[in-house]
């Protein structure tokens, strides 16, 4: 397994791109080509990700690149592994798709590779809105959250539905892999890269990428708040291979979701009723996955743990 | 070889012979017996291509923006609906200039639906930078897809095309086909090497976001590529045509316009029938003449200039409606020939598959030569059409 | 937002005005433009502005890199959120210049270096060209209605703060600032379909890899220093950082970080896990 000293130096997805300052998508995208290597071929969906990615004449990317429109990752990769394969030319093919690509308007084309099992690589980085539009929400926005479409009003406050169980509607597809990853979990997050990498068939990874606008955040905290996620139970690490599940990364004592969502503005507005709820949903999900057997059900509503700014200079730039 | 067999059938042995590479697929009529065929070719071992059953037309047009982006020939077929359904797509792959050709099986765009021969679902793609023609017959489908993959890979060229075949009427319909050798199509048509693609030992990117500084030239650009594809057309169609013996015209074909007084622009299978018409109304020593419009996208505007300049009167045939009055055909050619003071006059026939019998044919040439003699007619006339007097 | 609300401060005092942003590929922080249209009639005009008769300028560091008053009008005025007096400024000519610290006053009252309010006060007091009391209800109204009464009175404190911090003069006129390149291919240069490999042109790099030409350092706020001898090289900074502007140097033994691709985020002193590196202020 490949460690962080043991990266490639090779910047496949050079500096001067212009997504914002503490890039949760920029970041995951750095890394996960940095395991990939120089034989892919990747494909975007309308996305930041184009955006920010490549901007006539210029481009990130220094491996080949291709885009068309927002909901056909799944078949455009197809179409492309099939070129290459006819061709006797073997490269990784790999797809870069947000969550509103992968959730909702490319949820179709996505099925259709993976029932297929076509050879190549979808990942969903998923920041949980359409940010790239101006975050409004997606079938991956969870619950409580303020998008521009959920917004908080006086009658209703933020999106009402919890997020949607993608992990499982991609594993019924019985497919060879499917992962859930998390940048602040970098070993974790290299070792499935690398075995996706690896693999053959159709290949799901699922990345948990923070949006600085979108979650209204401190750029700086773009790691962490993946950490609190995982922490919390919000976002939780496994991979599914060949139909057998596996934990890969189970945190101690399951952590309150408050501690995560007081960190982004997105959640500042949730009443204490529906940061229980969303607490509840939580916790099924922890007892879901973490649930030792015959251990009894994790349902209880934590305390929120004080954090500490990390420099004199953050609480300057962030306030307190 | 002689082959009794379905324009769809016809189509689907031109892609075999020009040895396409990737086909993604998708059903629908009465497009289907083409992929049908393409996967007893593909799984019988006639034919060493990847046959991609995908879940949508959508993303058969996304596979084959994809493959032909990664260098691959790429071949489908669709129709109506499913041509909608794609209909992004096809702005997608023109100005990224992938040359995919696809055939259409021309079938009415529900609502209401039905499954019977109608140009507006061809139609609506008319300004996607797809080049489209028009077939008349099977031997015509099989050799314009030869024709379509030529044109499409050329240099001066790189756009996508879609040569459309009538519903049912052609698709459906067996008649004798010659089916040429592969040695001879192989040396008509040599493997697809595109200057740019996606490759890891160049990389490139393709389809990247584009400003507003940029767009405009590569509109002009690709607007420039139709301007070289009617001559590429002209001089593939003379190669064609000494090489298998079958000469299509061009962008255009006309048919007794030497010393016609009057005549009719037509397209697909109702060009055949006129053809029948046009002999029996010159049996009678009526000056009529035919012109068979082949390419719609490019628009042969001085082809047809050229082809009107000593006739009286002008009939246009559409197969569907625009709703400015008349269909699209008859707003282009008036457009054509501005400046040009014989009336043009406008059929409307054949809609939602109605069948377009030689009667009907006789009346367009009927109310046209009225027109030209300067009678009163209607500009634009529905035929067969309840409740419309012509 | 500051085009807008200084659109709507115009409006309430009677006046038509029009505002509008250019839509750029780039995201959150990076250079941005925005135009503002006042009349006292109904301005039909539906096109950018290229001779304008005032140019804000948000960001001092875009000095360097852009002649912001280039399509200025001869008598026209610069307002420049910068720590510098008027006459310490090198606009390449004399001109009516205002300048104020706006990213102080904003790290001061709203405790992010957001400073689109603050200029909007230096605009007031250096034109004229509208009242600060109608500002300050402009961004009242506009502030509070998204994101709240107490918001939009701190912002209507930065206005007011910068209105009288604001220094009028006039600028120095000594540098001669080229524009920057830009390729410009006509259709028949432009590449089928728009499809790049690697290439270069009079402007620079095109194509894979080629926004190493863009240089973003102006978007930080911030820069990180780190502390060699407290750095156990543990790469984590170097993995998180999402720009790519941190290098493996001396055979992997060092590290280095350009600044002209930091954007200053700050993730890699809020992991550095031996608080070895530590958040400055970029320009000083």
């Amino acid at each position: 397994m490949i460690t962080i000293k043991e990266l490639s130096d090779d910047n496949l997805f050079t500096a001067g791109h212009t997504a914002c300052p503490g890039c949760g998508v920029a970041m995951s995208i750095r890394n996960a080509i940095r395991v990939l290597g120089k034989d892919t071929v990747v494909y975007v969906p309308a996305s930041c990700a184009v955006v920010f990615g490549t901007t006539f004449p210029y481009g990130a990317w220094k491996v080949p690149f291709f885009h068309t429109a927002f909901e056909n990752t799944g078949a455009c990769l197809s179409g492309m592994q099939a070129a290459f394969e006819k061709k006797g030319k073997k490269v990784t093919v790999v797809g870069f798709a947000g969550d509103g690509g992968t959730y909702d308007i490319g949820l179709q084309s996505m099925s259709g590779a993976a029932e297929r099992n076509d050879d190549v690589l979808y990942i969903c980085l998923d920041n949980e809105a359409y940010m790239n539009t101006g975050i409004q929400r997606s079938g991956g926005t969870p619950f409580g959250a303020w998008t521009t479409t959920t917004p908080v009003g006086n009658v209703v406050q933020g999106n009402r539905r919890f997020k949607k169980n993608l992990g499982d509607i991609v594993a019924a597809h019985e497919i060879p892999y499917y992962a859930t990853l998390s940048i602040g979990q970098p070993l974790d997050f290299i070792r499935k890269v690398e075995k996706a990498k690896n693999m053959r068939g159709f290949r799901f990874l699922h990345m948990f990428t923070p949006c600085i606008p979108g979650w209204k955040m401190d750029p700086a905290k773009t790691v962490e708040v993946t950490k609190r996620a995982v922490q919390s139970g919000m976002w939780t690490l496994y991979e599914i291979e060949n139909g057998d599940k596996r934990i890969t990364y189970k945190p101690g004592k399951m952590k309150s979701v408050k501690d995560y969502l007081m960190m982004q503005g997105r959640f500042r507005h949730m009443s204490e009723e529906d940061i229980k709820k969303l607490q509840m949903w939580v916790c099924k999900k922890w007892n879901l996955h973490y649930k030792e057997k015959g251990a009894p059900d994790v349902c209880e509503i934590l305390p929120p743990v004080e954090h500490h700014a990390v420099t004199e200079e953050h609480r300057e730039m962030h306030g307190p | 070889m002689k082959k009794v067999i379905t324009g769809d059938h016809a189509v689907a042995i031109g892609a075999k012979l020009c040895r396409v590479e990737v086909v993604p697929a998708f059903p629908i009529t009465p497009q289907t017996l083409i992929i049908e065929h393409i996967a007893d070719f593909v799984s019988d071992g006639d034919l060493d291509a990847k046959f991609l059953t995908m879940e949508s037309e959508h993303s058969v047009m996304s596979a084959a923006a994809g493959a032909s982006a990664a260098g691959a020939r790429v071949f489908t077929a669709t129709s109506s609906q499913g041509l909608a359904f794609m209909h992004e797509m096809l702005y997608a792959t023109a100005p990224l200039r992938l040359p995919v050709v696809m055939a259409n099986a021309s079938r009415t765009l529900g609502g209401p639906p039905g499954i019977w021969c109608e140009y507006n679902d061809s139609m609506g793609a008319r300004d996607s930078g797809w080049l489209q023609l028009y077939v008349e017959d099977n031997q015509e489908a099989l050799d314009m897809v030869i024709q379509s993959f030529r044109i499409a890979e050329d240099k001066r060229v790189l756009l996508p095309v879609m040569p459309c075949l009538d519903g049912f009427v052609l698709t459906h319909t067996v008649e004798p086909v010659d089916i040429p050798e592969q040695e001879e199509v192989d040396s008509f048509l040599l493997p697809y090497e595109p200057d740019i693609i996606l490759d890891p030992k160049r990389p490139a990117m393709i389809g990247t976001f584009m400003p507003s500084e940029y767009i405009m030239e590569l509109r002009r650009q690709t607007a420039g590529a139709f301007e070289s594809a009617k001559e590429v057309i002209r001089q593939i169609n003379s190669e064609f045509a000494q090489k298998f013996g079958r000469d299509y015209g061009g962008l255009i074909d006309t048919y007794m316009m030497e010393d016609a007084h009057t005549a009719l622009i037509t397209m697909g299978t109702v060009t055949s029938t006129s053809r029948e018409v046009v002999d029996e109304l010159r049996r009678k020593g009526e000056k009529v003449g035919l012109i068979k419009l082949r390419f719609f996208r490019p628009f042969p505007s001085n082809e047809l200039k050229k082809a009107v300049s000593h006739i009286s009167a002008l009939g246009v045939f559409d197969r569907s409606i625009s709703y400015h009055g008349g269909g699209p055909v008859y707003n282009e050619v008036r457009s054509a020939l501005y400046g040009m003071t014989m009336p043009v006059i406008n059929h409307l026939a054949g809609i939602g598959g109605r069948d377009v019998t030689k009667e009907q044919i006789m009346k367009m040439f009927e109310l046209t030569q009225k027109a030209g003699k300067g009678e009163k007619v209607n500009d634009i006339s529905w035929h067969n059409t309840r409740g419309e007097t012509n | 937002m500051a085009a807008q609300t200084l659109a709507e401060a115009a409006v309430s005092e009677g006046n038509y005005a029009v505002a509008f942003p250019y839509f750029g590929a780039e995201r959150r922080g990076a250079p941005v433009l925005a135009f503002t249209r006042i009349d006292s009639k109904k301005i039909f005009s539906k096109t950018q502005v290229y001779a304008p008769d005032c140019v804000v300028v948000l960001d001092d560091s875009l000095l360097d890199t852009i002649d912001v008053v280039a399509g200025l009008k001869p008598k026209g005025m610069a307002i420049i959120n910068s720590r510098e007096k008027p006459e310490d400024i090198d606009l390449g000519k004399i001109i009516d210049t205002a300048t104020v610290n706006a990213t102080s006053i904003a790290l001061e009252i709203l405790k992010a270096p957001i400073t689109n309010t603050a200029i909007l006060g230096a605009f007031a007091k250096a034109t004229g060209i509208i009242k600060i009391e109608s500002l300050e209800e402009s961004i009242k109204r506009k502030f509070g209605e998204k994101l709240g009464a107490k918001v939009g009175e701190r912002n209507a404190l930065a206005a007011w703060t910068a209105y009288e911090r604001t220094i009028t003069g006039k600028s120095r006129g000594v540098k001669k600032l080229e524009a920057r390149k830009q390729w410009l291919p006509t259709h028949q240069e432009i590449p089928v379909g728009g499809c790049l490999i690697e290439g270069k042109t009079d402007a620079g790099l095109i194509g894979p890899g080629s926004f190493i030409e863009n240089k973003v350092s102006g978007w930080a706020t911030y820069r990180p220093l780190r502390d060699k001898a407290k750095c156990t090289m543990c790469l984590l900074c170097w993995f998180y950082c999402p720009e790519g502007t941190i290098v493996r140097i001396s055979d992997r033994g060092d590290l280095m970080t350009n600044y002209d691709y930091c954007k200053g985020c700050g993730v890699c002193a809020n992991e550095c896990p031996v608080d070895a590196i530590k958040m400055v202020r970029a320009r000083i």
